[in-house]
């Protein structure tokens, strides 16, 4: 069920034991308030941190790995502090957002020495291990900065996950990655949560979500506004009106038309020729939208949706 | 299933430092920093042969090794590496790759001020000893030698910590070894006494029939004082390391 989060108290994501405890979480810089009063507990298997750019997923982020200190509540992971506790440290694999990466080092270098840090006896072949399983070659000897995109992606996947950690935090780990490299990470992603591990995978993209299959914890403006099963987001989100624009010669013609026959719940008219249109079904209004047109002689310049995007979507989220 | 806690350890401290002073070393040698540095280097040795031909080789060359040497050469090459050492990772926002690990907070500091005085010290003690060779004032090599690196070493404290501490670090460095190590040092009574260049030069003072231009006390002191600035600049940096939040 998604949850309307409450103001305070904590929202179990997963009825696995918890291992990632956030209470009552704020973080401020100054007069901005990045995280406002985030609570959850997130336990084995997938989770998906959603939310817009700038809704505070990577402050969240890096509270919950302990590289920023929450200016108020409490952070827990498998029990402990890990702001003030390196031994949990070594039980958190992150893949941060940051592009950059060490560029006189080679990808096996790179995982060899975060393997080398974590104390794991075998630093070579742990790397070997961890890039062939994210689709690298562990004897490419190209620098990283030679690599593209979506390599060195994987190349910080290799390094997070190269010490088998218990909690794997991944902040836009897809981003720059073809169809068929986003497919396998998503694979991995989720084998490795129905392992056992905890993963909380950031995204804004809602598509990437659905194909982990996850849990979603739901920010926007630095607060936790849903927290649940993704299909019970999916669902709200088809519940909700969209609006569409269309520029056409005729538009008083277009919208009587248009809202006689039910597929406009609402109509504004802005200027002589630009309508916009607020459908609960986009579909239906896509179909009926050219044959109304043909009938009242109207020209279409264009059809355009207005809030495809997923700030639309929070924004519907959040204020329902 | 097999987790961290099953698989993964803490290193051994010497293995982790190690592997951060490996990696800073890397980031921090590049081809025109290399250049650079040894462009300045050579500069001493070419003042050193020109001292060969002054009255008094031997106090022209403690001069140069002073003014130049020491005011110079050795804090502008340690400001340019020590900054860049961990404020490289800063502003290049790699920092969070470090910190995540289970390393003890004090060791990246430390590796930081190990790799700049690894490439300082060849590229500018090296140089200013061989210009007291090149004037044929060989008695002054070794109190050259000790005042560059050890003023190499506490310099590399200080900036390392600045370059942590500050943006633009390198610019209050530059403003710090201009205006307060060679202008204040000089002008300012008793102000030798709270710069490395003035305790530098005591060492040097150690050389014979040679009088040193700033004298901030005994070689024996100086000893003391510019490994504990080093100290001091390692703690600050440490300190500094475990309080920040990594971007």
């Amino acid at each position: 069920m998604l949850v309307q989060i409450p103001a305070h108290g904590s929202v179990p994501v997963s009825s696995a034991p918890p291992r990632v405890v956030a209470d009552g979480v704020s973080k401020w810089f100054g007069a901005l308030v990045a995280v406002s009063d985030v609570s959850f507990d997130v336990g084995a298997g997938v989770t998906a941190l959603l939310g817009p750019n700038g809704a505070g997923k990577s402050t969240m982020f890096r509270m919950l790995c302990g590289l920023a200190r929450p200016s108020k509540g409490t952070i827990r992971v498998l029990g402990r502090d890990p702001r003030a506790d390196t031994g949990v440290t070594r039980m958190i694999g992150l893949v941060p957002q940051q592009e950059s990466v060490f560029e006189p080092l080679t990808a096996r270098e790179f995982v060899a020495l975060s393997a080398r840090l974590y104390g794991l006896p075998s630093p070579q072949r742990a790397a070997s291990a961890a890039l062939e399983t994210v689709g690298l070659d562990p004897s490419d000897r190209r620098r990283l900065p030679a690599y593209s995109k979506g390599m060195r992606q994987r190349a910080k996947v290799a390094q997070a996950i190269v010490h088998d950690p218990a909690v794997l935090v991944l902040d836009e780990p897809l981003t720059g990655l073809d169809p068929r490299q986003r497919a396998d990470l998503v694979a991995l992603f989720r084998r490795l949560g129905s392992e056992g591990r905890c993963v909380i995978v950031s995204s804004h993209v809602l598509d990437e979500v659905e194909r982990l299959g996850s849990q979603v914890l739901v920010m926007s403006q630095g607060r936790l506004a849903a927290a649940g099963d993704f299909r019970e987001l999916r669902a709200l989100m088809d519940d909700r009106p969209m609006r569409v624009r269309v520029r056409t010669d005729r538009p008083r013609e277009l919208a009587g038309a248009l809202l006689e026959g039910g597929t406009a719940v609402g109509v504004l008219l802005d200027g002589d020729q630009v309508l916009e249109l607020d459908t609960r079904d986009a579909r239906a209004l896509a179909h009926a939208l050219a044959p109304v047109a043909r009938e009242r002689e109207a020209r279409l310049y264009e059809v355009s949706p207005l809030d495809a995007d997923l700030e639309g979507v929070f924004r519907y989220v959040v204020q329902r | 299933m097999s987790t961290a806690e099953a698989t993964a350890a803490r290193p051994s401290p010497l293995t982790s430092l190690i592997a951060l002073y490996r990696l800073l070393l890397r980031t921090q040698i590049t081809v025109p920093r290399l250049l650079g540095i040894a462009a300045l280097g050579a500069i001493a040795v070419l003042i050193g042969v020109l001292a060969r031909w002054d009255d008094n080789s031997a106090q022209a060359v403690a001069d140069a090794v002073s003014s130049y040497g020491l005011g110079i050469l050795v804090p502008l090459a340690t400001l340019w590496l020590g900054t860049s050492a961990i404020g490289d990772l800063v502003e290049d926002r790699l920092l969070v790759y470090l910190w995540l690990k289970p390393v003890p907070r004090w060791q990246l500091p430390a590796a930081a001020v190990l790799a700049t005085v690894t490439v300082v010290v060849p590229l500018t003690a090296v140089p200013l000893a061989a210009s007291t060779f090149a004037a044929g004032a060989a008695d002054l090599a070794v109190a050259a030698f000790l005042a560059s690196a050890l003023a190499a070493l506490a310099y590399a404290g200080l900036f390392v910590a600045a370059g942590l501490w500050f943006r633009r670090a390198v610019w209050w460095g530059l403003a710090f070894v201009l205006l307060w190590e060679n202008v204040v040092a000089y002008t300012a009574e008793g102000a030798a006494r709270f710069t490395v260049i003035g305790w530098a030069s005591s060492i040097l003072g150690l050389a014979p029939d040679v009088d040193v231009q700033l004298d901030a006390g005994s070689a024996a002191a100086a000893f003391v004082v510019l490994p504990a600035i080093v100290v001091g600049g390692w703690l600050i940096a440490t300190w500094r390391y475990r309080r920040m939040d990594i971007d």
